[in-house]
């Protein structure tokens, strides 16, 4: 019975920062001691929240609530730091050639969780100040790790700008959060909701929705607020890249989820075309920014700029679709970014992290090679790897609801995308390299990883084939 | 026997593992394993396929679906499954096409011995097996097109195998393309069907009644037509597809080309795998078909003109690849009108033009798989095709002779051999159907076989050796045993199997009447046997008499118009070159390309600058200036103000 405990899960992922740094202090001779506790903790969360019976919703404390799609959402925050965890790993070990090498892993270990447990508040709250807090928790730990190497003034630089732009968009939060206290009178979430039904076009509620869409849109970075992400990804070290790219977005998608279904469900209809121009503008947006890129940070910025585009398609669509989309997807952007940015970082060991790097990578590392194709295919929406899948599911949420136009538009610049993913590809595997490419080194967690990963990118696309709905019979 | 069958899929599988073991792992490493393993799978798929028709036949025949699962949910219940369907015809087929392949993997060993690729070959080769395979097991329309799709591309691939020759090059394109043109209106048809029946599965397909549809309007986009007319339109096109499959005239002449593959190839392509693939979609669609208006008159007229068209060629052929090839066109064209001839004149269904037809694939498979690995085996010694470079091998290869003389007996319809009797019910079938000239035909086409053959069989091992090549002609173990092996089923499948095929082949319920209490001819077997005779009678007149002038007979070049007209196989290449060069290449190629050239890639190019100039402004907008970056949050917060459509 104790496995099916919703909330215990939710408590370990408290205490997980907390463990770590106790062993940080108390046992700070042991150096491997705090690694492994981490992966025990994570793992244990994981696993726990994998046995946590669906389809009802329990609500602890009265703003608390564990719910299918929370659950869901738990396991892509815990497996996104998992990887986070491993890919950062080795970027503590050894020094890097031209790269200062990363300190203080167990501090960056905490950090991580807070901001993984950030996320988990934002599915879990039932309140207004709950749900801000999250996203704070969820943000601030971001910024000390976009500068966690003080002696890259690259780092520093990132930092500053992320920072200064993160207060701008949670000043337009708290703005839109105000504002719908004020028209609600509440800050209870199912009491906001019953308000907007009965008093939908009140100018107070359209200026928060107005304003709350705008923060949030930096976080997932939505056109125009998108601006700080190519900087700030390129500056970040890059397990910090991996981890905005992926947590950090997945908390505000289930933040713009948990709102629209949420407080907004009876006027989401009314919500679309703007969440529909957003969506169309920024996968545009990000589309043509990866178009001619050198860096690979960079160019995964633009990357993940369009799959945000894309990942916000769905919110349009019917609730259960939908989630059970965002969800779908999210698991298998995780494992294709992470693979992705495992390989970009074997190859930036010795390199510069950019396409000329990846140049001669078929003949030197089959794996890496196929790996890539495999990772990058799977975020273009290749079939049969799983991204092809995902971006049809969130496709048909939107389809549901009758945005055809959005779909349209939204298929045509996978085209585009299609071209940039191939530009890596070709880099790695046509492009002959000028100089003979110094040699790559890889430990076996690294290989380890690759491959489980590559396995889980081709596993979700195969799954729903198996199974008719994987999700059939849920309802988020 | 439930285990037995919910297991057979492994029949399929063990084909397509040996592909992809061969293919990816075995075929760089050792050409020796891969045979090998090759051959294991082969072989275990032969076995179980045998014994799943044992426990099939011996318990009542009762057709079942082994398993099935939903791959493809298109609306409500219109699902697309992948299926294992085990009925008499399909377990018979599951039978051919195994043993079938294991005697040509075992054949290939020698025949490719001294082929450097011959790794790829194997992988290729139970390619082939498996689409075969999965086409024959299929539980609907949609999963026999994939499986159909598979088989054109593997063809094209082993008949393609030697691609440093030209010829094989041109011949795997000229394959490829023909039959995926006949494709094409198999897929339109299957999709108008499937449209109007709502399913793709055979067992909904063959119990359609047209008399049901003809009230049900059906939007067919440009026009609305009744469902019972596009259900016959649509039987046609599917019909169309087996046509250019089964190379039927005028679609004929990608099969003798494809000769230039390894015999190995034409071999399974001739007997058990691609051309069958024809036959067989009209026999699994008979009902459907025999419903569908005059489309079993069209298979008819069709299958007639290929038999004696195709037979007539190979009488001039020098090739004995070729007359083969011909005599495969003819074969096939009996499969195809004794199905056809199944539907009398007053419209009524004889039902033993489908029994006969199945008959005929079954016997036919054996004894052309094994004159195809002969033909290899004297290739393999004379080291070219030509009949002039053959003679007197009687001596030389002594197995293969007695081989052949059953083959030749079989093929020719001389009692006991098995062609003997499947043929003897196709010439029964088109007699009861009261289409005197289809009877005819079919008579005189037999007549023609016997002698065709029996040209072959003389010219290549009677007589005097006309080359020195046949003096070190010798036989090789791994071909012969192959070649002896399948003498047995030549001779005696036709007799054991006869009463199977009679009392269990009879297609399921038809839509329409069923003809009762025809005209028994007792006197078609001696006529079929009387013209057969006749025929080895003057192919022995001409070609083994002791005083026999062969090199007149061998001769084409001092001959009549008529001769050459033949010898040229009436032309047909120099026509088809004559109109895809001057008006596929000129005509239609030309006009696509310059739309191509000019209104799509300027289309394009325009297309490109736009996105290049956009792609520009957005990275230009990225100056790492942070007032900049301010900014712009603060102006996108009023642009959505504004753009955004909410109600403000």
């Amino acid at each position: 019975m104790i496995l099916q405990n919703a909330i215990l899960p939710d408590i370990l992922l408290v205490l997980f920062p907390f463990i770590v740094l106790a062993l940080r202090i108390f046992a700070s001779k042991h150096e491997k001691l705090q690694w492994y506790a981490a992966n025990i903790v994570l793992f244990t969360v994981f696993i726990w929240q994998n046995c946590l019976m669906l389809g009802n919703t329990q609500i602890y404390l009265s703003n608390w609530k564990i719910d299918t799609f929370g659950i869901f959402m738990r396991e892509v925050f815990v497996l996104g730091s998992i990887c986070a965890l491993w890919f950062a790993k080795d970027y503590f070990d050894h020094a890097s050639t031209g790269k200062a090498r990363l300190k203080e892993f167990p501090e960056f270990i905490a950090t991580m969780g807070f901001a993984t447990l950030g996320g988990v508040i934002v599915v879990s709250a039932n309140d207004l100040i709950t749900l801000f807090i999250g996203l704070e928790l969820a943000t601030i730990p971001m910024y000390a790790l976009t500068a966690w190497n003080k002696k890259d003034s690259e780092g520093s630089e990132a930092a500053v700008k992320f920072i200064l732009m993160g207060s701008a968009a949670t000043a337009f939060e708290l703005f839109g959060f105000s504002y719908l206290y004020g028209f609600a009178g509440s800050l209870n979430m199912p009491q906001i909701a019953t308000e907007v039904a009965k008093n939908a076009s009140s100018p107070l509620l359209w200026i928060s929705v107005l304003f709350l869409i705008s923060g949030v849109g930096f976080k997932l970075t939505l056109f125009p607020f998108h601006t700080w992400a190519p900087d700030v990804y390129d500056g970040a070290p890059t397990p910090v890249t991996a981890l905005l790219s992926v947590t950090s977005k997945a908390v505000a998608i289930a933040f713009v989820a948990v709102l629209v279904f949420g407080p907004f469900a009876a006027v989401q209809q009314t919500v679309a075309p703007f969440l529909a121009l957003l969506a169309g503008l920024t996968l545009l947006a990000g589309n043509l920014g990866a178009l001619k890129q050198s860096k690979l940070r960079r160019f995964m910025a633009y990357s993940s700029i369009s799959q945000a585009g894309y990942i916000l398609v769905a919110v349009l669509g019917p609730e259960t679709n939908a989630k059970f989309a965002i969800v779908y997807y999210l698991f298998l952007y995780t494992f294709a970014n992470y693979l992705a940015f495992f390989i970009f970082g074997i190859v930036g060991q010795n390199r510069k992290e950019d396409f000329v790097s990846l140049r001669g990578l078929s003949k030197q590392n089959l794996t890496l090679a196929i790996g890539l194709v495999v990772a990058l295919m799977s975020l273009a929406g290749i079939p049969p790897l799983a991204g092809f899948f995902g971006k049809f599911h969130l496709f048909f949420a939107a389809a549901e609801t009758k945005h055809y136009a959005l779909v349209t538009f939204a298929v045509l610049n996978n085209v585009l995308a299609l071209y940039y993913y191939i530009q890596v590809l070709k880099a790695a595997w046509i492009d002959k390299p000028e100089v003979e490419p110094c040699a790559l080194q890889i430990t076996c967690r690294q290989k380890a990883a690759v491959i489980i990963l590559m396995i889980g990118v081709i596993a979700c696309g195969f799954v729903p084939m198996l199974a008719n709905n994987l999700f059939a019979g849920l309802k988020f | 026997m439930t285990s037995l069958y919910s297991y057979s899929f492994l029949i399929l599988l063990l084909p397509l593992l040996s592909f992809a073991v061969n293919g990816l792992f075995l075929c760089r490493k050792s050409r020796k394993a891969s045979a090998a393993f090759s051959v294991l799978c082969a072989g275990l798929a032969a076995a179980y396929a045998i014994s799943v028709a044992l426990a099939f036949f011996t318990n009542g025949a009762t057709p079942t679906v082994a398993w099935q699962f939903r791959f493809l949910p298109i609306v409500g219940d219109f699902n697309a499954n992948i299926g294992l369907l085990l009925d008499p015809l399909s377990v018979m087929m599951l039978v051919v096409v195994t043993s079938i392949a294991f005697f040509v993997n075992i054949y290939s060993i020698g025949y490719m011995r001294e082929d450097m690729s011959s790794g790829r070959f194997f992988a290729l080769l139970s390619l082939f097996a498996f689409s075969m395979l999965g086409l024959v097991i299929a539980t609907n329309i949609l999963q026999m097109f994939v499986f159909w799709e598979l088989v054109g591309v593997s063809s094209y691939m082993l008949i393609g195998f030697w691609y440093h020759k030209p010829s094989a090059v041109s011949a795997s394109k000229q394959a490829f393309i023909l039959t995926r043109f006949a494709d094409s209106f198999f897929l339109l048809g299957m999709v108008l069907v499937s449209y109007a029946v709502k399913s793709f599965d055979f067992a909904a397909l063959n119990a359609v009644n047209l008399k049901d549809f003809a009230s049900i309007p059906l939007n067919l986009g440009i026009m609305v037509m009744p469902a019972s007319d596009a259900l016959t339109i649509g039987a046609a096109l599917i019909f169309v597809g087996g046509w250019g499959k089964s190379a039927m005239f005028p679609m004929h002449i990608w099969l003798p080309n494809a000769m230039e593959g390894p015999t190995p190839v034409s071999s399974i392509i001739h007997s058990a795998t691609m051309v069958v693939a024809g036959v067989y979609l009209v026999a699994r669609l008979f009902p459907f078909m025999a419903g569908a208006g005059n489309t079993l008159c069209i298979v008819m007229v069709v299958g007639a003109f290929t038999a004696i068209f195709a037979a007539v060629i190979a009488c001039t052929q020098k090739d004995i690849k070729r007359i083969l090839a011909y005599s495969t066109l003819s074969q096939l064209g009996y499969m195809m009108f004794s199905l056809g001839a199944s539907r009398l004149c007053d419209g009524s269904i004889n039902t033993l033009g489908y029994t006969a037809s199945t008959f005929h694939i079954f016997t036919h498979a054996f004894f052309k798989c094994m004159l195809f690995l002969v033909a290899g085996s004297l290739i393999h010694q004379v080291h070219t095709n030509d009949l002039d470079a053959m003679g007197g091998l009687r001596k030389k290869m002594p197995f293969t002779y007695i081989a052949t003389l059953i083959a030749c007996l079989a093929i020719a319809g001389i009692p006991p051999f098995s062609g003997f009797f499947s043929k003897d019910e196709i010439l029964m079938t088109a007699f009861q159907s009261g289409h005197v000239a289809v009877f005819a035909t079919g008579l005189l086409t037999s007549g023609l076989t016997a002698f065709y053959m029996f040209r072959l069989f003389f010219l290549a091992f009677h007589g005097k050796a006309r080359s020195e090549h046949t003096a070190h002609a010798h036989e090789d173990f791994a071909m012969t045993l192959p070649i002896v092996c399948l003498a047995v089923p030549s001779l005696l499948s036709g007799l054991l199997a006869k009463n199977i095929f009679a009392t269990k082949f009879v297609p399921g319920a038809l839509p329409v009447a069923t003809a009762e209490h025809l005209a028994h001819a007792t006197w078609i077997p001696y006529a079929a046997g009387g013209m057969a005779v006749l025929g080895i009678l003057i192919a022995a007149l001409f070609y083994a008499r002791p005083k026999a002038n062969i090199e007149r007979a061998l001769d084409v070049d001092n001959r009549c118009k008529l001769y050459k007209t033949i010898n040229h196989k009436f032309y047909f290449d120099e026509i088809y070159y004559a109109v895809v060069r001057q008006f596929i290449f000129r005509g239609v190629a030309a006009s696509a390309r310059f739309v191509e050239d000019w209104i799509i890639g300027s289309l394009v190019n325009a297309t490109l600058f736009v996105v290049r100039k956009a792609g520009a402004l957005v990275r230009e907008a990225e100056n790492g200036y942070l007032p900049f970056y301010v900014g712009v949050m603060i102006v996108g917060v009023i642009f959505w103000y504004f753009v955004g459509k909410l109600p403000l």
